[in-house]
């Protein structure tokens, strides 16, 4: 059974006549999806996917893709312009209120209640999901301690620390112990230690049977965490994949940059067997290779028979865009 | 989890969506509301500071008789503190980005409404005993007081009140300085149109202004006869009645318009 079933789902906005006025696009991709003279945004733009029960359903894609306008959607905060939204079967817009009962949320730029306290945010949730007061307590005070804020649940959210913030976040979404949970940019601005705790205790709830729905632009988070991962980018899904296909395609992008202290040839690193591709940027070579390791040892000893030598040397990781550019051209318009 | 079929998913849950439920969870967002706005700004100094200065400003010097006086410094009040929360709190949790969390709730936005309407309403009962202790007590106005028409026109001043400041916070902005600007805008001139301190007769333009009514309902109350003649009460009553649900239904609509404008990417 699918936990979500999305068709045509489709969001344009209107910018308010402020922003008109300044007449600047807020990200440069949003250019492209403009409508002519009334300049409509194409924000997410017909996409069709499911998502299995029990997975963990990965939404990757650069800035401004249209990651939180979909996951705004599915939970309800936006109206979508067109398109249909399935909870186990039932249509979303039918009856959010019914839809929402079984989801949780952690918006991209949510917040706590400054002036309540760790349990009263909790409680608080808990009632507006029609929990009882003695279960409220006990659920609440449980997942506190899961997370570590059971020692300040007395105190005031103000006090608390960004991190700690996020974690009771994750608590309000949990309180209702939700089929499906939506988490936007989990990670994202956490350090690496509060990032760990939480991925661990993502899949710790999926492996219960939670799915879970997440959105990222961070392609190795996508990779450790999620079974599959859909792909977005400027509003249009443009792959569904697993993440070690994921892996793959980054790989082929592997690159090494070079700075050498005089010219070399382009040709000549060009017919190298590991290397693919090279291209002269400025003062140095941007060299696309096979295998990494292959690649460095096979230059290194054309440096050293040309007696070249090597003022520094920037290994690279691609970009998530390069990768999805690969995949829509094929790599050509790199 | 194995799932056999999709009823089993939604009918172990409440049946949230039934107005009962909706009602009960509303309650849920008044004690928020009332947890995070008894000592905010805007309670205390229109609940408290304002009708404070303005009683000073209206009534030195004059020769006014207590019941007047009581039921000036009560319709102030009330209207001054049902109204006081009901304009921010929209803009106030965009601001502070817990609209989204509260959105993604399985409520309507009718229900955060209904909320604000029931906060506001406390806020509006419990200011409005102060007043009227001291009547009680230092100008002896026991004696002649009917305490139930008092009390009804408190709860039901309140409710239309705070149903009514609703609407001042349908523009969506995130400032609530904003809205507050818009409240002043509106909430003096009824004021002021209102005859409190006087008799009601003394100012006929008094009848445009919704307050007029709660104030002849404690003018009463306390012991005069009512301006309106022997049905007066009952008019009153009906007026402030159809005003608050007029002024609710109003509000189900205008939010349920701007409420999308709120979430800007
Ligand atoms: N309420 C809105 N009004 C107008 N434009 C919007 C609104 N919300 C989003 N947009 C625009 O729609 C596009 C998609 O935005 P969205 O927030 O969904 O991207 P995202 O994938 O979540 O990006 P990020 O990684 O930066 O969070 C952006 O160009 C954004 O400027
Ligand atoms: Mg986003």
């Amino acid at each position: 059974m699918n936990a979500i079933v999305v068709r045509n789902l489709t969001k344009y906005f209107t910018p308010s006549k402020k922003e008109k006025k300044k007449g600047r696009a807020r990200n440069p991709s949003l250019e492209s999806r403009k409508q002519g003279n009334n300049s409509i945004i194409r924000a997410v733009d017909h996409i069709d996917f499911e998502v299995k029960n029990g997975e963990i359903f990965g939404f990757l894609g650069p800035n401004g893709a249209g990651k939180t306008t979909t996951i705004r959607m599915l939970t309800g905060i936006l109206k979508p312009t067109n398109g249909e939204i399935l909870i186990f079967g039932q249509n979303f817009w039918n009856n959010p209120i019914k839809a929402k009962q079984i989801m949780g949320h952690v918006p991209e730029e949510a917040n706590v209640y400054m002036d309540l306290t760790g349990l009263e945010n909790l409680s608080f949730i808990g009632e507006l999901y029609g929990i009882s007061k003695k279960e409220r307590i006990s659920r609440a005070e449980q997942l506190l301690k899961k997370f570590e804020l059971f020692e300040k649940r007395h105190l005031k959210s103000k006090k608390y620390s960004k991190g700690m913030k996020q974690r009771l976040l994750l608590c309000m979404a949990l309180m209702s112990n939700p089929k499906i949970l939506f988490l936007d940019e989990p990670t994202s601005g956490l350090d690496v230690q509060s990032s760990i705790i939480i991925k661990k205790l993502i899949k710790d709830y999926n492996k219960n049977g939670m799915t879970i729905f997440m959105t990222t632009h961070d392609m190795d988070v996508a990779n450790e965490m999620c079974d599959r991962i859909a792909i977005i980018n400027r509003g249009k899904l443009i792959g569904l994949d697993t993440p070690e296909n994921l892996k793959k395609l980054k790989q082929e992008y592997q690159a090494v940059d070079f700075y050498f202290t005089k010219e070399a040839k382009e040709s000549e690193l060009e017919n190298l067997s590991s290397v693919k591709e090279v291209r002269k940027i400025r003062d140095y070579y941007h060299i696309i290779v096979h295998d990494l390791n292959d690649g460095i040892c096979e230059i290194i000893e054309y440096i050293k028979s040309k007696n070249l030598k090597v003022k520094k040397i920037n290994t690279y990781e691609p970009h998530l865009e390069e990768v999805f550019l690969k995949m829509v051209n094929g790599g050509d318009d790199y | 989890m194995i799932i056999k079929d999709n009823e089993e998913i939604f009918s172990e849950e409440l049946k949230s969506e039934r107005f009962f439920i909706q009602v009960k969870r509303s309650f849920a967002i008044a004690k928020k509301d009332l947890k995070i706005y008894y000592n905010k700004g805007p309670v205390v100094i229109q609940g408290f500071l304002f009708p404070l200065i303005l009683f000073f400003a209206f009534t030195v010097g004059r020769n006014i008789i207590p019941i007047y006086l009581i039921s000036g410094l009560m319709a102030m009040v009330m209207f001054m503190t049902s109204t006081s929360i009901g304009p921010v709190v929209f803009p106030w949790e965009t601001r502070s980005k817990t609209l989204e969390r509260l959105i993604a709730c399985p409520i309507s936005i009718k229900t955060i409404l209904l909320g604000n309407i029931w906060s506001s309403f406390i806020f509006g009962c419990v200011f409005s005993i102060v007043p009227l202790l001291l009547g009680i007590l230092f100008f002896g106005l026991w004696a002649s007081i009917n305490i139930l028409i008092i009390i009804l026109g408190i709860i039901v001043a309140s409710l239309a009140f705070s149903s009514f400041s609703l609407i001042l916070s349908v523009p969506p902005t995130d400032m609530p300085a904003n809205t507050m600007i818009l409240t002043i805008l509106i909430k003096f001139p009824i004021l002021l149109l209102t005859p409190i301190f006087m008799p009601i007769h003394a100012a006929p333009y008094g009848i445009v202004s919704p307050l007029t009514y709660y104030t002849d309902i404690i003018n009463v109350g306390l012991g005069e006869s009512s301006a309106f003649g022997p049905h007066g009460l009952l008019l009153d009553f009906c007026i402030l009645i159809l005003f608050g649900l007029g002024f609710t239904f109003l509000a189900f609509v205008l939010h349920g318009k701007t409420l999308q404008k709120r979430f800007r990417g």
